[in-house]
């Protein structure tokens, strides 16, 4: 019974300590969602990415351009060859009938119809080269280059090497950001703790003298500063889940790729966010109750 | 809580066994400030004894080092039968319930009734609503507040309120009660009322601490005195006056 008691008049106290100084309590509250806002964003966003970045590591491949008029025995040496390479998971021949054929495909998936006006079309025969891994594709360029049947060498390296700048530079900023309101964040519940000491002061010095313990003296403070936290964590679930759906078709129009992430992973997303939100509130409400009830000998 | 309940107000020990013993204690503040100069002092279980002297003389440094909110800077304080100096931090609420406290400023939280402010010193130390329940009007009609305990401190007289803090000093029960210039805000006649509530709890065997400046009321009733001047115990006479009579 005694724990319940305990537990009860703990949340109680809590709860009542929050609306007590409610302008204090709000204020930091809002920093909290800010915080979680910039937290769920930075993981969106790098989410969004990765997966773009697994779309283009799937399509990283070399595509190379074969020369007019090639025997089928110079085509089939230069297949065995390229199989024979490094980092080479498969190698498959494209004949300017079948290029011609993707092409008219292409061009049906999109609703029009390839209109060449009776005259005969003739693409060029290739070799497209899908990799076991993306780092491969400079090496198994640069041993195309100099051989006779190829007439040109393209690849997505380059898409690939700038979407692993841009997730860097993005994780980085985000990093700092999120410290720098995460450290905003501890100072205002911080504050807002020592504030509800000092209008409690009273009560403090009343329980004191009468014996009560310091888990009873302590805990309504950090669980009003866990309180806030959580408030924060769930204004952000609300909002995160909100937001989820349209974010989506903005993802793929700013960085012109398939960025869609998982139900799962706004799930994951929720349970990090009110981690956080918990979690950062516990740790700035002890700071505060630490330093400001910690003078009683 | 259930077996105190139904013994209420009798000191848990034996009778002559001192509450508060002082062996060559000592107090001096980090600026200095020489607050306690080798005092022994020794206050059997259900004495009554006033603590006089002058302002500075040292009163509160006595009361804070008893109640532990201060440890001595020499020698040891006893109190309930337990060392303070070697005391656990987490030892003290425990010793502080055997304690009951009142103040000059009554100290209650006005906010809440005068039946709230009681229950708050239960409720802080874990006891059920039924404990309350049980408890708090039983100690109201101790001090005669039970036509108001739905009353806030702002609407009582000030003997009422400090009836009220002793109500709450007294909600655990314990073997002594320490009343810091109880009388200090009243006038002359609800400080004899006071002074009445305190002889009859005494009387129920709580042993009682009293500093006071009231000269009238230490030299009507003759009770032991401790002097303190300058940190220093000059006098302890049982059946004494305010002042030194020889």
């Amino acid at each position: 019974m005694r724990p319940f008691r305990f537990v009860a008049f703990s949340v109680v106290r809590a709860w009542q300590g929050f609306w007590r100084n409610a302008m204090m309590s709000l204020a930091a509250t809002a920093t909290v969602v800010l915080m979680l806002v910039l937290l769920s964003g930075l993981f969106i966003v790098l989410g969004g990415l990765q997966s773009g970045l697994q779309y283009i590591e799937h399509k990283v491949g070399v595509t190379a351009r074969l020369v007019d008029g090639l025997a089928q025995a110079q085509i089939d040496a230069l297949v065995v060859d390229i199989g024979n390479l490094e980092g080479v998971a498969r190698v498959d021949y494209i004949s300017p009938v079948e290029a011609l054929e993707r092409l008219k495909e292409a061009y049906r998936e999109q609703g029009l119809t390839l209109d060449l006006g009776g005259a005969p079309i003739t693409l060029y025969a290739s070799v497209e080269i899908a990799l076991t891994d993306p780092n491969f594709a400079g090496s198994v360029a640069d041993a195309l280059e100099g051989r006779p049947e190829v007439e040109r060498i393209t690849t997505r390296q380059l898409d690939y090497d700038k979407l692993l700048g841009i997730i860097g530079y993005i994780r980085t900023g985000g990093i700092i950001a999120l410290v720098l309101v995460g450290l905003t964040v501890l100072f205002m519940i911080v504050n807002m703790i020592r504030i509800a000491v000092y209008s409690r002061s009273g009560e403090i010095e009343i329980m004191r003298l009468v014996g009560a313990s310091d888990s009873f003296i302590r805990w309504p403070f950090i669980l009003e500063g866990i309180l806030c936290g959580v408030m924060g964590a769930v204004i952000t679930i609300i909002l995160v889940a909100t937001a989820w759906e349209p974010i989506q078709p903005i993802m793929v129009r700013v960085f012109q790729m398939p960025t869609a992430v998982s139900t799962q992973f706004l799930a994951v997303l929720s349970a990090i966010i009110l981690a956080v939100g918990l979690g950062v509130g516990a740790i700035g409400s002890w700071i505060s109750v630490r330093a400001n009830l910690s003078s009683a000998t | 809580m259930t077996d105190t309940l139904q013994r209420p107000f009798v000191a848990r020990s034996t009778p002559l066994e001192p509450v508060i013993s002082m062996v060559d204690v000592g107090m001096t503040y980090p600026n200095g400030k020489v607050a306690l100069v080798d005092v022994n002092v020794s206050i059997p279980a259900g004495d009554f004894v006033f603590l006089v002297g002058p302002s500075g003389a040292g009163k509160s440094t006595f009361i804070r080092l008893v109640i532990r909110e201060q440890l001595p800077t020499a020698g040891r304080v006893v109190v309930a039968g337990r060392d303070l100096t070697v005391m656990k931090r987490s030892q003290v609420p425990a010793l502080r319930r055997r304690i009951g406290i009142v103040f000059q400023d009554f100290r209650l939280l006005p906010a809440k009734t005068v039946f709230e402010n009681i229950a708050f010193a239960l409720e802080v130390t874990g006891a059920t609503s039924a404990e309350i329940r049980q408890r708090v009007p039983r100690l109201l009609n101790l001090v005669g507040l039970h036509e108001h305990d739905e009353h806030l401190p702002a609407q009582l007289s000030g003997g009422e309120q400090q009836r009220t803090a002793i109500a709450r000093a007294l909600v655990h029960d314990p073997a002594m009660l320490i009343a810091d210039e109880p009388t200090g805000n009243l006038d002359p006649v609800t400080s004899w009322d006071l002074i009445q509530l305190l002889i009859q709890i005494n009387t129920m065997g709580t042993t009682v601490l009293m500093a006071t400046h009231n000269q009238e009321i230490v030299n009507a009733m003759r009770r032991r005195v401790l002097a303190l001047e300058h940190g220093t115990l000059v006098r302890d006479e049982s059946s004494a006056a305010y002042e030194r009579e020889y």
